[in-house]
């Protein structure tokens, strides 16, 4: 609005003059066809001479332009926008653009500026000048802005209202905010707000799909704001294109760049597969492959001499390898010796005597890896079972060497030998003549008597066995001192009888001192407990147990002794004889006793007082059976059965009959004459004179009458 | 078993033969009956060709005795065995009977 401020200036001269204003107005309006009217209005009564109201105003109205005072009763323009605001705030405004409803019915805006003169220091203003512009040209200059594409330009009222938009119908009849709301877009509402309070700056927009950047500015003066909508697609379009041939570009240099290096490397490396070759050949065992010549002084020839090193050193390796391998394997080799050595000496077969049911026999040894020197051994010689179990000082070879001396002098000695402290004593003698090394065996001896049960034993250092009867406990054994130390000793031994059920466990330190990898011993405690909680298991399930336990402790520890179990239950002389009978009970049936016991006496070639005094007993067993044993029964079985073990004959009487004690019966007074003695009750007392020992037992609704007598071998 | 009786003059003769045993002992008892009945004044038993003798036989032999003392007779045991003597021995019979 530069001419409204040349206009000013203009007017200010001629101010005192108001004929020639409104000729101003005339000139102003003609000289520029942008403006469609042009108004100077003056405070009321400026002019004395004019009146209250002199405002000379001149618009055009087609062609022509007419002049005419713009003020009177009925307007009073002091009232109007476009002459109030300038007035009080003495600023030049723009005012909100309107349609010209008198002249074009244009959209139009009017510039109004206050003309102040300056009255005593006091800035006072006197008139207004406004200049009516249509916006039609202002629409088509901002309409002609061409923003890349799709893009374009808008301006918007200080209200917010559209004044330019390529959409003509907005023009004056919509804000951005409710365009916004129409379109229902926040974002849109939001830029208007921030164009209407912000000088300028950019914002992001979303409308109808398309994302567009918008700058806005204020257009100084009017504080209407100017808005540049660039379709952001469109910005990028140029860019875009730079970037394709540019990623073009670069792909074929590459691929330029990919084909020059490999040809050029390709070439570096002839002798690098002519090295991976060469190592090939070394690597299938031909250490004097040649490796290729490098004639440049680079690293092709530091790789070269690299090769040659290590092409020599492995010849030597290799040498060596083969020293070391042989040795091992020479000490591998002595440790299967002595393995072989041991495991030849012990007797592996179980059971060892099947054919003697006085036994109950089971052995084990498992070596450590250095062989340990354990023993065991056994043999029977006329009814006696002959065993001892050992442990050598030491391992490997000697160990096994020795423990083979040790057995074939105890299989040699015994011969000669009867009672166990001869044995050890001579065994001692000899093992302790020839001993440099100082090395010692502890062991144990036993003879046991198959028939009789009698124990003889001597130990030499070895670890006491245990004994299981009614429970388990170690025997008292005296310690005497290891086998090959002191040429000389005399050894004790010792007795015990053993009774038919009972069970040694004998074994070796290798096994009560296993550790696990805390090394902590499984310990003779722990042996003993689990052997009392195990008794009834036969010799080779107990040996069985005792062995699952103690790996279970050792877990994956080393063996470092050898482990050795020796297990013997004795069940009792066998018998020598058996012979059994049935009968029903009738009393006519004891003639069948008769037979059996004549028969049993010609078996055993017994003498015939004998024979009787047995008939005897027998008869008044069976006929207690017969005659009390199944009350109003008939037809029922008794068993009569003998066995001959060791020295005594037992006779067995069973049936299925009511519970009934004999032994239970008193004993006759023999001291009473005849009128005093009762008839009865002498029956029981026989047998009792006859046989040696009695016994009436109950076992699972049988009645078990059993009755023994010694046999004299001079009755026989 | 066999068991004979022999009346001769005043004398009751009383022939064991074979086992007294407690299939047998009923028939003994059998034959014994009549003796007893009697008055028992002289009574021998022959024991040349007893073998045998079990605790049923003892009973009755103990009868023979109760009897003969009650009915004031005599009673006498000839030519037993060792064998059956043993037995009587044991149970203290022997001091009730004579022998010979």
């Amino acid at each position: 609005m530069k001419i409204a401020h040349n206009y000013q200036w203009m007017l200010l001269q001629i101010k005192e003059n108001p004929d020639s204003i409104a000729a101003l107005t005339q000139k102003i309006v003609s000289s520029n066809p942008e403006i469609m009217g042009s108004a100077v209005a003056f405070v009321p009564d400026y002019f004395s001479s004019k009146g209250k109201y002199f405002a000379p105003y001149s618009y055009r109205n087609g062609d022509t332009i007419v002049t005419m005072q713009l003020g009177n009763e009925n307007y009073e323009y002091f009232y109007m926008d476009w002459f109030q605001i300038p007035t009080s705030i003495n600023k030049p405004y723009w005012t909100e653009p309107y349609y010209d409803t008198g002249g074009a019915n244009a959209l139009m805006t009017t510039f109004s500026i206050p003309i102040t003169i300056d009255s005593a220091g006091v800035p006072k203003t006197i008139a207004v000048l406004t200049v009516d512009l249509a916006l039609d040209w202002f629409t088509e200059i901002v309409s002609s802005v061409k923003v890349l594409e799709t893009g374009y330009a808008s301006v918007i009222s200080k209200a917010g209202t559209f004044l330019t938009h390529p959409k003509k119908e907005l023009i004056m009849n919509q804000t951005i905010f409710s365009y916004a709301k129409e379109n229902s877009n926040d974002e849109l509402r939001a830029i208007g707000r921030e164009m209407q309070t912000k000088k300028n700056g950019f914002a992001n927009s979303t409308l109808n799909g398309v994302h567009r950047i918008i700058y806005y500015t204020t257009l100084p003066s009017s504080n209407w704001s100017l808005a540049v909508v660039f379709p952001k697609s469109e910005i990028y379009l140029p860019l875009r294109k730079i970037t394709i041939i540019l990623i073009a570009l670069i792909v074929i240099a590459l691929t330029l760049l990919t084909v020059i290096i490999s040809k050029v490397i390709g070439k570096q490396l002839i002798p690098l597969t002519a090295f991976a070759k060469s190592a090939r050949q070394i690597a299938k065992g031909d250490f004097q492959t040649p490796i290729p010549q490098i004639k440049t002084e680079d690293e092709m020839l530091e790789l070269h001499d690299a090769f040659h090193f290590m092409q020599n050193n492995l010849l030597h390796y290799i040498e060596t390898l083969k020293d070391t391998t042989s040795a091992k394997e020479k000490i591998e080799s002595e440790l299967r010796i002595a393995r072989e050595i041991q495991m030849g000496m012990i007797p592996k077969t179980f059971p060892p005597f099947p054919t003697r049911k006085e036994l109950d026999q089971y052995a084990t040894l498992i070596p450590a890896k250095e062989v340990g020197g354990d023993l065991y051994d056994y043999f029977i010689d006329d009814d006696k079972l002959y065993f001892i179990i050992g442990d050598v000082s030491g391992k490997g070879i000697p160990a096994s060497l020795l423990m083979a001396v040790t057995r074939s002098l105890f299989r040699s000695v015994t011969l000669h030998f009867d009672s166990p402290a001869e044995i050890l004593t001579n065994l001692n003698n000899s093992l302790a003549e020839n001993n440099d090394s100082n090395m010692f065996v502890t062991l144990f001896l036993g003879i046991l008597d198959l028939n009789s049960g009698q124990l003889q034993f001597c130990n030499a250092g070895h670890n006491p066995p245990i004994l299981i009867r009614d429970d388990a406990s170690f025997m008292e054994v005296i310690p005497n001192l290891p086998l090959g130390l002191i040429d000389g000793f005399q050894y004790q031994q010792q007795e015990k009888k053993i009774y038919s059920g009972t069970t040694l466990v004998l074994y070796t330190d290798g096994l009560t001192e296993a550790e696990n990898e805390s090394q902590m011993l499984y310990g003779e405690e722990r042996l003993l407990q689990l052997i009392n909680s195990n008794e009834d298991l036969n010799t080779q399930n107990l040996v069985e147990t005792i062995l699952e336990d103690v790996h279970s402790h050792v877990k994956s520890a080393d063996q470092s002794d050898d482990l050795t179990l020796l297990a013997i239950k004795y069940n009792g002389p066998t018998p020598k004889y058996e012979k059994s009978v049935s009968l029903i009970n009738e009393i006519d049936q004891i003639y069948i006793l008769q037979q059996f016991i004549e028969e049993v006496g010609e078996d055993l070639d017994f003498e015939a007082s004998l024979v009787m005094k047995l008939n005897l007993a027998l008869e008044e067993a069976v006929s207690n059976v017969i005659l009390y044993a199944y009350p109003k029964v008939s037809g029922k079985k008794i068993i009569v059965s003998v066995a001959y073990k060791g020295s005594d004959l037992i006779f067995t009487v069973t049936d299925t009959g009511v519970p009934f004690d004999p032994t239970l019966t008193e004993h006759p007074n023999l001291d009473l004459d005849a009128e005093e003695r009762p008839i009865g009750g002498l029956g029981i007392f026989l047998i009792k004179q006859i046989m040696n020992e009695v016994t009436y037992s109950r076992i699972h609704d049988v009645n078990v009458f059993t009755m023994k007598k010694k046999i004299d071998p001079k009755n026989e | 078993m066999e068991i004979k009786i022999e009346n001769i003059a005043e004398q009751t003769i009383i022939n064991i033969k074979g086992r007294i045993d407690t299939a047998t002992s009923p028939e003994f008892e059998k034959a014994i009956a009549p003796v007893l009945a009697g008055d028992m004044k002289d009574v021998i038993i022959e024991c040349k060709e007893f073998e045998y003798i079990s605790s049923t036989g003892l009973r009755l032999f103990l009868v023979l005795q109760k009897t003969a003392n009650a009915k004031k007779g005599h009673l006498i045991i000839r030519n037993m065995n060792d064998d059956i003597k043993n037995v009587f021995n044991m149970t203290g019979f022997t001091a009730l009977f004579k022998f010979e």
